[in-house]
């Protein structure tokens, strides 16, 4: 695969760096990056294969599991982030099974080659999520939601989401050691691009496993949050890269066992 | 108990967002009082040596109630008990203060003594609504052991002024002296006796009674106070038909310690020492050797019609009950 700017893969990988190994899975349709956590999370990142000036995958899928923390390193060893203008020019390639993966990085004629050492793909989880089985969906403007989780009380062990079709509609709560913290959007706020609320639902998340997210949530200019029955979480973020293209980062979050009595 | 509801609106978020900020600066804790006239908060420092005084009256609110909920135990209809808030738990609530009202459209905050709750609602814009309930706990109540009306010596004057004095001592200035005349006011940097004059810088402002906007000087004196407490600047409020008074009093070496140790060098005593002497003259009682300095944030505009409630209501808090009372108050 080539890509003229690096910036296109480094940045969609830092939405999901919360652990320091992923899981790359290729297709002819693109790559897919995933990170898990605890059994609980899991973030995946996804480029297409246009974004890509050129991606070819020479199987059905291509799979291994990588350090992204030293992934990332090498993506960003030219650190031109901060350069607007300027961007580092990547080709990754990966002859398969037990092969490192290839990274060659060239910037203003400087040419840097990264040999990254693969591993085993891990088992991971599928959170099985399809559109038939949510039961509530509302579409944020990122902007509306990235103070409120900047600003999240931390000494809260536990986010609290509150959907509904009457009121408060959608409710972000924290108990934290001062008391507690209610954020509430109303479903004719200006934010809410849609609002499909069945029924009500209250579910808390581990606080330490959604913070993460606001990475992604920082990047992105729109958020679909979605809940199941089970109350399983789906955050879905749109992230338009420099170019103007779309790429889609999502997060899966499980409920919160110790769940005490509603609020 | 009491319960209090009061809501603010515009310029004033700002100034109450502010004056959160300013008392911050003072303690993690403060003081958080709601009375029928209004709402004062009040903080302490650790080593209580800085007490942070803030009254808003009832008319700095869009809307301000307030009601006496008896209690069972309560033999008569006393006063109730301030609650104590943390500050890191309310500083997030007026977060960003500078673009508060930009983002704010109004706060309320209602408060139960019974509920232990204090909620602060925040009407955003977008159609968004932030709600903290934080919890209190209830405890004596705060009072700076002084009289305002006991002090010989007072001096009211704006804010900027003393912005515009302190701004010219270098930032490591610990301390200052004042020394008042019935002629002259003058803040110098205090030294002690043995410092190496020739390598420090030595500031001195002189001021004549007219810069002030009151001066009364009953007794020729010089106190000698920390610095850094002062440069918190409480009153830079910049909204100028303020409804509110705020009082940082500092506490501050006494003169006569500093004849009587002539041959040490004066007002050399470890931080800890100075602070609790201020203590010991409050549980004494009798002679006053406190001298206290002063500073309200009244602003003296009188540009629109409610300036003569205003008056009015910038002496109330002036003979309030909380300063009545030298012996009686201890300091906590």
């Amino acid at each position: 695969a080539s890509l003229d700017n690096a910036r296109h893969l480094s940045s969609l990988l830092r939405a999901v760096h919360f652990q320091d190994h992923a899981t790359c899975f290729a297709t002819n349709n693109g790559l897919r990056v995933t990170v898990e956590d605890a059994k609980c999370i899991q973030a995946n990142a996804f480029i297409q294969a246009e974004i890509f000036q050129e991606f070819a995958v020479q199987e059905q899928t291509v799979t291994f599991r990588i350090n992204l923390s030293v992934l990332l390193d090498c993506l960003t060893i030219f650190d031109t982030s901060s350069l607007p203008g300027t961007s580092t020019a990547l080709k990754m390639c990966y002859r398969g099974y037990g092969y490192p993966l290839m990274l060659f990085l060239e910037e203003g004629g400087v040419v840097t080659v990264c040999k990254i050492n693969t591993q085993e793909p891990e088992d991971l989880l599928d959170f099985d999520f399809c559109s038939t089985k949510v039961v509530n969906k509302i579409i944020l403007q990122s902007e509306g939601l990235r103070k409120a989780f900047a600003e999240l009380d931390m000494t809260s062990e536990v986010m609290q989401i509150t959907m509904s079709p009457d009121k408060p509609y959608f409710r972000l709560s924290t108990f934290g050691n001062a008391g507690s913290a209610h954020l509430d959007y109303s479903k004719d706020s200006d934010l809410i691009e849609a609002f499909h609320c069945n029924q009500i639902q209250t579910n808390r998340y581990k606080i330490s496993l959604l913070k993460p997210s606001t990475k992604a949530l920082a990047l992105s200019c729109k958020v679909s949050i979605r809940t199941d029955a089970q109350g399983f979480l789906s955050l879905q973020y749109m992230i338009r890269n420099e170019d103007g293209q779309i790429c889609f980062v999502e997060y899966y979050c499980c409920p919160d066992e110790n769940i005490t009595e509603e609020m | 108990g009491a319960a209090m509801k009061c809501v603010i609106v515009g310029a004033h978020l700002r100034v109450f967002g502010r004056a959160i900020h300013a008392i911050a600066r003072i303690s993690d804790e403060f003081w958080f009082d709601p009375l029928e006239k209004g709402l004062a908060l009040r903080s302490v420092n650790s080593s209580r040596s800085a007490y942070a005084y803030v009254f808003f009256s009832s008319m700095f609110f869009q809307h301000y109630c307030w009601a006496a909920v008896p209690q069972p135990h309560q033999k008569d209809k006393q006063l109730s008990p301030p609650c104590k808030l943390i500050i890191k738990s309310v500083l997030p609530v007026f977060r960003c203060v500078n673009v508060l009202e930009r983002n704010v459209e109004k706060c309320s905050i209602y408060t139960n003594i019974n509920d232990h709750h204090i909620t602060f609602q925040l009407l955003c814009k977008h159609g968004v609504v932030k709600t903290y309930n934080l919890t209190f706990q209830e405890c004596d109540p705060l009072q700076a052991v002084f009289a305002k009306h006991m002090c010989p010596n007072v001096l009211k004057f704006h804010s900027r002024l003393l912005a515009d004095i302190m701004v010219h001592f270098p930032t490591s200035q610990e301390e200052v002296t004042l020394s008042v005349t019935p002629m002259k006011v003058c803040f110098k940097s205090y030294t002690e006796e043995d410092a190496d004059l020739s390598k420090t810088m030595l500031t001195e402002i002189q001021l004549n009674p007219d810069e002030f906007d009151y001066f009364q000087i009953g007794v020729d004196s010089e106190v000698t106070f920390c610095l850094k407490e002062l440069r918190v600047k409480p009153v830079a409020f910049s909204i100028e038909d303020l409804v509110l008074e705020a009082s940082f009093i500092l506490a501050t070496l006494s003169d006569i310690d500093k004849k009587t140790s002539q041959q040490q060098p004066p007002g050399f005593t470890p931080q800890q020492e100075r602070y609790q002497w201020a203590s010991r003259v409050g549980e004494g009682g009798g002679k006053i050797e406190f001298h206290s300095l002063f500073f309200g944030a009244v602003s003296c505009k009188e540009k629109d019609a409610t300036s003569h409630s205003f008056h009015s209501l910038a002496t109330a808090s002036d003979t309030e009950e909380d300063f009545g009372n030298v012996q009686s108050s201890p300091i906590l």
